[in-house]
């Protein structure tokens, strides 16, 4: 009985002129939205490549200088465009991709590319990722408003219900045709993925990094889709009015969208206010001037190191250390400033995540949010993604501190043979399973949603009476 | 028509849409956001606002050290007692420690409505002599993932969330008296029934709007004061968000004059609202980024970077020669930082930027001349979208538009060519090393802040006028097709 609903259902769906056209203007979306993340992948990824190794190529042909002074020439450390990010660039252009890898100064990541972008860009940037979390559940919710309630309107419910099926089957024959629409989509867009990924990666890094990924975001797109899906049916069916059906849709579909999100986002903001960069600069640099506790202002521990030095070296005069005293002082204020912004930095970092997890809790009230938060976190172009790159590049430029000051305790000329033992910035996204840890906030509620959707579809059939 | 049936339809147009539930509940809750989107705004500009004042105060406190300190050194015959690197008769060290001020755009009270581009530019810059503000600025530390979510200001709850309003207010007007039956019922009265639905059309539109602006204006001036209401930026604000609320009014009597069923006219109003509202910004965007792509910042760091590397191959190695291998810098005997040191360091500095200045100059004007080609192009296709002509001039009236920033920018990039100006000379004096004064520190450049308003750039009348023939069109349409429907 319920193929035999679901058959008539898909016909009447294909048969019905403006789904028809609705199916139509999606597949062109969706051939524009894979056009444009791939071109925006591809310019990306090639910029980022080629970047971090002209960087690391000027600086180890920077040729003659003084240690000091060539490392602060430095070298970018570029975070790489995600692997996924033809499908889902998330916020990976709010965020900046350049970090500069210079001594005794913390890097930040800069260049944020929504700085140049024009007014169009608060419009979004149509890719798979912004179809799935933006158009799709609209579509969905246009394609299943009146499944329902046109039986009402067409006076055809009482011939339905006096048929042979129970209120569970017409339900699920309902349901099913509508789900083998909006899946044939899904389908849609995994193959058309699949074959981008292929072209892009080569088959070690597809097999290893994308699939696995791609796999977990078809699972929770489906899951997203099925449950956008099944709300749509039910709503239908409980208001039995097409009219009242899309508009309860569409606000439900616009305040999850648009309005809780930056609801939420500016409640955040008030709630868990961030310093200004005035204020930020100014502790940061009262912190390394005056110390901390009762480390002392700067002079009296430059004064103090010296004293240490001469006595672990048994000289009297500076003149007759064996080593440069500069360097070490750089070294020793390295260290003591880098406590200085790691504190600042995870100041900024706790507060930050203190606001995402806010607007993340907004998300039992609206599920788009959270399906937004598990696409972002699984295609590595989310803020935790980001902090990593950024953790790891700060590694590096301490590193690169240590081995220069190293250098010019002894040496007061660098040459390219010196550089060149400076090792090259390298980053991979953390796997899978780092990305579904990190993302066990936004499943746990997309789960939730589900048991909701189920819910509402179990109360919906119970109420198909006349 | 008569007045008097306009009376009669305006008491029947407030009592049925008085009893509408949906609507009331929609209004009430679409009310608490706007006046939430106002307060947010206003706490916004408020908190630019203490900013700014911070910043002023924090300078002035800084000038105040730096002139004690310099006393000090000047009462102490010239001895400094602290580390060479902070001793502020150094020009050099003046230059990176007290000497950057900081260029200030004042916000535009109006900007309470529309943050525009003031969450992604800055508002403030601290300029520096060796860095390029373009290369170094950040905002103000802002959440990037609160700022991928988008703002939530007035200019959203007009541009997104009024239109909605307006389709439930409106998509029925006609059909629901052909679903109700009394549509039989007016074909027999003696009133043009065309002429009926547009007064209908209309009265809502003039009880949306009136109520609309009789809520913003108030809550406005209690928020920032009164002193907007006589600008002409507020002028055409009124007038711009008047038209945009009369267009989709007049989209609504278009879509019901062609007599389908209410639930087909909400549908093709959603899509017409996702169409124009979504779909036409994000293919012109892809178009222009086609047409137009914007080069990285990257591009201008790779720039900087193989000219510096080429000046050091030869000029540079030479400067720094003759700089640091001079018995008098004594730089090669990297233990005591002498005063030669600092001398030949600042000199470095002012070669290398110099160089560096040059050729990112290139590489910057490549970046601003595509995205003034991407603004160029906005602006001849804008009129395809009415949410993003809305778009454009909101943030242009409220002073957050790209081209302020911009402004903004430029004037930032004199300013630091000024600062750069007073303080190489007195970086490159070699004869005492030490030559930065008293009187010097009160001759320190300082930026005039001011308020970027200008939206003479727009043609603002032209798209007042153009879109307001297309309301017209769109109105005259809708009559002549609502004459059809009578027969």
């Amino acid at each position: 009985m319920i193929r035999l609903i679901f058959k008539k259902e898909l016909k009447e769906l294909f048969r019905t002129a403006k789904v028809v056209w609705m199916l139509g203007g999606i597949i062109v979306l969706l051939l524009l939205a894979l056009y444009n993340g791939n071109s925006y992948y591809e310019n990306h990824s090639t910029l980022i490549r080629e970047s971090q190794e002209m960087t690391y190529q000027q600086f180890i042909s920077q040729g003659d200088k003084n240690p000091h002074l060539g490392a602060h020439f430095g070298f970018y450390a570029y975070k790489p465009t995600a692997d996924m990010a033809m499908i889902e660039n998330g916020i990976e252009d709010y965020t900046g991709n350049s970090f500069y890898l210079e001594p005794h100064k913390r890097g930040v990541v800069k260049f944020k590319e929504i700085s140049d972008a024009t007014g169009l860009r608060s419009f979004g940037f149509l890719n798979i990722g912004y179809l799935a979390q933006f158009i799709l559940p609209l579509f969905i919710f246009l394609i299943c408003h009146n499944i329902f309630s046109k039986e009402w309107e067409n006076g055809t419910i009482k011939m339905l219900l006096s048929s042979k099926a129970s209120a569970r089957q017409i339900f699920m024959g309902k349901l099913l045709s509508c789900l083998t629409l909006v899946m044939a989509l899904v389908l849609f867009i995994a193959l058309s993925s699949l074959i981008l990924f292929a072209k892009e990666h080569h088959t070690a890094g597809l097999l290893n990094r994308v699939l696995p990924a791609f796999t977990c975001y078809l699972l929770g797109l489906s899951l997203f889709a099925a449950m956008m899906t099944t709300i749509g049916v039910s709503v239908s069916l409980l208001t039995r009015n097409a009219n009242l059906s899309l508009i309860v849709l569409y606000g439900f579909w616009l305040i999850g969208v648009f309005l809780l999100p930056r609801l939420a986002g500016e409640l955040s903001k008030n709630i868990h206010p961030a310093m200004t960069s005035l204020e930020f600069e100014n502790q940061t640099f009262n912190e390394k001037q005056y110390g901390v506790g009762n480390e002392g202002h700067k002079d009296v521990r430059r004064e103090k190191l010296l004293q240490q030095t001469m006595q672990q070296y048994q000289v009297k005069r500076i003149e007759d250390l064996p080593v440069f005293f500069i360097p070490i002082t750089i070294e020793f204020f390295e260290e003591s400033d880098a406590a200085v912004m790691d504190r600042a930095y995870k100041a900024v970092d706790d507060n930050e995540a203190r606001q995402d997890r806010l607007v993340l809790s907004s998300a039992w009230l609206t599920p788009f949010l959270a399906f937004r938060d598990f696409s972002m976190r699984i295609t590595a172009t989310d803020m935790d993604t980001h902090n990593d790159f950024t953790a790891k590049a700060e590694i590096h430029r301490r590193k690169i501190g240590v081995i220069v000051d190293d250098y010019y305790q002894k040496n007061t000329v660098a040459g390219n043979a010196f550089w060149k033992t400076v090792p090259q910035f390298a980053y991979t996204a953390p796997g899978i399973g780092w990305r579904l840890s990190h993302a066990a906030g936004s499943i746990f509620i997309l789960l939730g949603w589900t048991l909701f959707s189920i819910g509402l579809m179990v109360y919906a059939y119970r109420k198909l009476t006349v | 028509m008569k007045v008097s049936v306009i009376r009669i339809l305006l008491k029947h147009e407030l009592r049925i849409l008085s009893r509408n539930k949906v609507l009331l509940s929609l209004s009430t809750l679409i009310i608490f956001i706007l006046l939430s989107a106002l307060w947010i705004g206003s706490s916004m500009l408020r908190k630019q606002e203490q900013t700014i004042s911070k910043i002023q105060s924090s300078e002035r406190e800084m000038l105040d050290s730096l002139k004690t300190r310099i006393r000090r050194v000047e009462a102490n015959h010239m001895v400094y007692p602290g580390f060479i690197w902070d001793d502020p008769t150094f020009a050099y060290n003046t230059a990176r420690n007290e000497g950057p001020n900081y260029a200030i755009k004042r916000p535009f009270p109006l900007q309470a409505l529309n943050v525009g581009q003031s969450d992604v530019q800055p508002f403030y810059y601290k300029v520096y002599l060796n860095k390029k503000q373009y290369l170094t600025f950040e905002s103000e530390i802002e959440n990037s993932f609160l700022q991928f979510i988008g703002n939530f200001d007035f200019a959203f709850v007009v541009i997104y969330l009024f239109p909605l309003l307006i389709i439930v207010f409106s998509y029925n007007v006609l059909s629901s008296e052909k679903e109700q039956g009394t549509w039989v019922l007016l074909k027999t009265s003696n009133q043009s029934l065309a002429q009926m639905m547009i007064c209908r059309i209309v009265i809502r539109y003039i009880l949306f709007t009136g109520f609309f602006w009789l809520l913003v204006t108030p809550v406005l001036i209690a928020s920032i004061g009164s002193n907007f209401l006589f600008s002409a930026n507020w002028q055409w604000i009124v007038a711009g968000v008047s038209l945009y609320f009369a267009f989709w009014f007049a989209l609504a009597l278009l879509v019901n004059s062609f007599s389908l069923t209410s639930n087909v006219n909400a549908m093709v109003l959603i899509f017409i609202w996702l169409f124009t509202g979504i779909i036409i910004p994000n293919l012109l965007q892809i178009g222009l980024n086609k047409i137009y792509p914007i080069p990285s910042r990257i591009d201008m760091l790779t720039a900087e970077r193989d000219a510096i590397n080429k000046y050091f191959e030869k000029d540079g190695q030479e400067l720094t020669k003759s700089v640091f291998s001079s018995p008098r810098t004594m730089i090669r005997q990297a233990s005591i930082v002498t005063p030669g040191m600092v001398y030949g360091y600042g000199v470095i500095v002012y070669k290398s930027q110099e160089i560096k200045d040059q050729a990112a100059a290139v590489a910057e004007e490549k970046l601003y001349a595509q995205i003034r080609k991407q603004q160029e192009g906005i602006r001849r296709f804008q009129l395809l979208s009415p949410a993003l002509m809305m778009q454009e001039e909101l943030a242009a009236l409220t002073g957050s538009h790209w081209y302020q920033f911009n402004q903004f920018s430029n004037d930032a990039a004199t300013f630091r060519k000024k600062s750069q100006q007073f303080y190489y000379p007195k970086m490159a004096s070699e004869s005492t090393y030490r030559s930065f004064t008293l009187k010097d520190a009160d001759a320190i450049p300082r930026f005039q802040p001011r308020v970027y308003a200008d939206f003479s750039w727009i043609n603002i009348r032209q798209n007042f006028c153009i879109y307001l023939g297309i309301i017209v069109f769109l109105s005259f349409i809708g009559y002549r097709r609502l004459l059809e429907a009578k027969k």
